[in-house]
């Protein structure tokens, strides 16, 4: 069709209907496209802030233990994990390993010379090798050997640091230092008594206890246990894909364990902005529809409006299909430009806030992510649909 | 076509003799036809119907081995666009378009005709100063003209006409005669023509009385 065969059509069809409402329909089409691909936005950031989050990837390390309350207070044996127990939590929801924590059943004493006279007792536990931190380069023990090295809670260090060592009037010590120190370790009691030397080899963050190597507190508990008996493992280490996900959370809950808070209140933040985001989604989506339903009625009138005209072009020879086709390359680029302009104000926000949390040390990639693109496509499919199954329904009812 | 009755005549026929209706009717390819009948017989609704604008009726219209109640919009207005073409007794002029876009509406369909050919028909039916003026502002006479030439400006085995020169003094309507004639000849193209009364306006190969 020529240029000016295609002016007529355009002024016999679409030049009946007000420039304000066609408009008005495109922005609000525009309006709830933006919205909904901003929620969609806002949750895949969020969900990528609550994995950077944890520093190294999702993983993370947190101890469980059973909840104790005045009914099972004092009763060790229940509140001690089952190996049916242990293997259920290993199949937990999110959770990629467990280990036990040994505890020594054995009393400990050690002793600080030279300018620190601390004597204490101390809760030795063990953890598999692959649960520390980092493994110290000495962290062996054999039978024989009287050098015992010693993993302590970075949160012991903090204590002493900040809370003893000032009000006994001794000096704050570093992490290097610290394990400079050499220390008496008596174990045991009377008369089998054993004393080892021990010093610090590595700090813990994830678990809260003095660490010492597994083959230690194997031998200890053999040999200087007060009463013999099985271990009873209290907590478990668990190493954890994500522990912000609500259904690993629920089962925490649900089997009465606990554990630090710390770890979980990312979970707490995360339901938070989901029902935010999931409302404002909601939102959106009514916002989205209710566009896409003016611009369809839209067309519809115009469409009405240019009755007379559709029907007479039908009779002289344009075929519906024709008709639908016009109309579609006349209707499609303006729901594109708006759709297009929704797309453009989402990556603007996703730069602005990037740039933003990339001063707060929280990284967010400076373009959108797939789930948003995605969301695009499919919004774009959808109204292209629907605007297309207007179109169709409307040249058809003109002819009725 | 064969056996035709509109559904809202079948009481209005009944009973009285027809050469069109209830009957078989065979026309060959370029012949001139002339179908005669008073008011309220049914011509308007036969143009309608060879057209495939009314769909009311029992019997059937077959072009060669096509039947017009089987075709698909798409064939059916590419039939409209290439093969048949109308003059309709009210004209169905587009009124918010100038005369010279009425035709172009039906010539940028095919391109089959130069709009230079447009400019030269308009002339030789005396309306070349109105191509600019709103169909609507135009006369009966002056309407019916721009009909005829929006008619030929599309490829066609078949110009359907339904009083087509009911709104033309005498020597207007010998013009539109000349022009259709040429035009259908240069096409090898049949005339089908209906009015009230009988007339020689072209040579007419049948003539039936509805």
């Amino acid at each position: 069709m020529s240029t000016r065969g295609s002016s007529i059509l355009n002024q016999l069809l679409l030049l009946h209907t007000g420039r304000t409402r066609l408009w008005t329909a495109l922005a609000v089409l525009a309006a709830g496209t933006f919205l909904l691909l901003l929620s969609v936005l806002a949750w895949s950031d969020f969900d990528l802030l609550i994995k950077g989050g944890e520093g190294s990837g999702t993983e993370s390390y947190i101890v469980i233990g059973k909840q104790i309350t005045e009914r099972n207070m004092g009763t060790a044996s229940t509140n001690a994990f089952s190996a049916s127990e242990i293997s259920e939590v290993r199949h937990a929801p999110q959770v990629l390993d467990a280990g036990e924590i040994t505890p020594a059943l054995f009393p400990v004493y050690a002793e600080v010379g030279g300018q620190l006279p601390l004597q204490t007792e101390l809760p030795l536990a063990s953890v598999p090798d692959r649960f520390l931190d980092a493994v110290p380069p000495d962290w062996n023990w054999q039978p024989g050997n009287p050098n015992l090295p010693v993993v302590l809670a970075a949160r012991f260090l903090d204590i002493y640091n900040y809370v003893f060592a000032p009000g006994q009037g001794l000096p704050q010590l570093s992490r290097g230092s610290v394990q400079a120190i050499g220390m008496r370790m008596k174990v045991g009691s009377d008369p089998s008594v054993q004393v080892f030397s021990a010093h610090i080899s590595g700090f813990s963050d994830r678990v809260g206890s003095v660490l010492v190597p597994q083959s230690f507190i194997t031998y200890g508990n053999s040999r200087f246990a007060a009463s013999a008996g099985p271990v009873r493992v209290m907590q478990l280490i668990l190493r954890v894909a994500d522990p912000s996900d609500p259904q690993f959370v629920t089962w925490l809950q649900q089997h009465g364990y606990t554990t630090e808070p710390q770890g979980l209140q990312w979970s707490r933040m995360r339901a938070i902005v989901q029902s935010v985001a999931a409302a404002t989604g909601g939102l959106a989506v009514l916002l989205m529809v209710a566009g896409a339903l003016i611009f369809m009625l839209f067309i519809e009138l115009s469409v009405t409006r240019s009755r007379s005209s559709l029907v007479l072009l039908h009779q002289l020879g344009y075929s519906r299909r024709y008709l639908v086709r016009y109309m579609m390359r006349r209707f499609l680029p303006r729901v594109a430009g708006s759709l297009l302009l929704a797309l453009a104000g989402t990556v603007f926000v996703q730069v602005v806030v990037s740039s933003r949390l990339a001063a707060a040390q929280l990284h967010l990639p400076a373009l959108p992510g797939a789930v948003v693109w995605a969301a695009f496509v499919l919004c774009s499919v959808l109204v292209s649909a629907a605007v297309y199954r207007a179109i169709v329904r409307s040249v058809a009812a003109a002819e009725a | 076509m064969r056996g035709l009755v509109p559904a809202h005549l079948v009481q209005q026929l009944a009973g009285r003799p027809s050469q069109v209706w209830n009957t078989e009717v065979t026309l060959p390819s370029g012949a001139c036809v002339f179908v005669q009948a008073p008011s309220g017989r049914g011509k308007t609704t036969l143009i309608h119907m060879l057209y495939g604008l009314r769909t009311g009726y029992t019997g059937s219209i077959s072009f060669g081995d096509t039947k017009m109640e089987q075709l698909s919009d798409d064939q059916l207005s590419a039939l409209r666009a290439k093969e048949l073409s109308v003059i309709f007794q009210d004209m169905r002029l587009f009124p918010s378009l100038t005369a010279f876009e009425n035709i172009e509406v039906k010539r940028a369909l095919t391109n089959s005709v130069t709009a230079e050919e447009v400019q030269a028909w308009l002339a030789q039916l005396g309306i070349a100063d109105k191509a600019q003026s709103m169909a609507a502002t135009l006369s009966y006479g002056e309407q019916q003209r721009v009909a005829i030439i929006r008619a030929l400006v599309q490829p066609f085995a078949w110009l359907l006409m339904d009083e087509p020169f009911s709104h033309l003094d005498a020597a207007n309507r010998q013009l539109a005669i000349d022009l259709i004639k040429s035009v259908a000849q240069r096409r090898n193209a049949g005339l089908f023509l209906t009015d009230l009364d009988a007339n020689n306006y072209f040579p007419y190969t049948h003539t039936f009385l509805m």
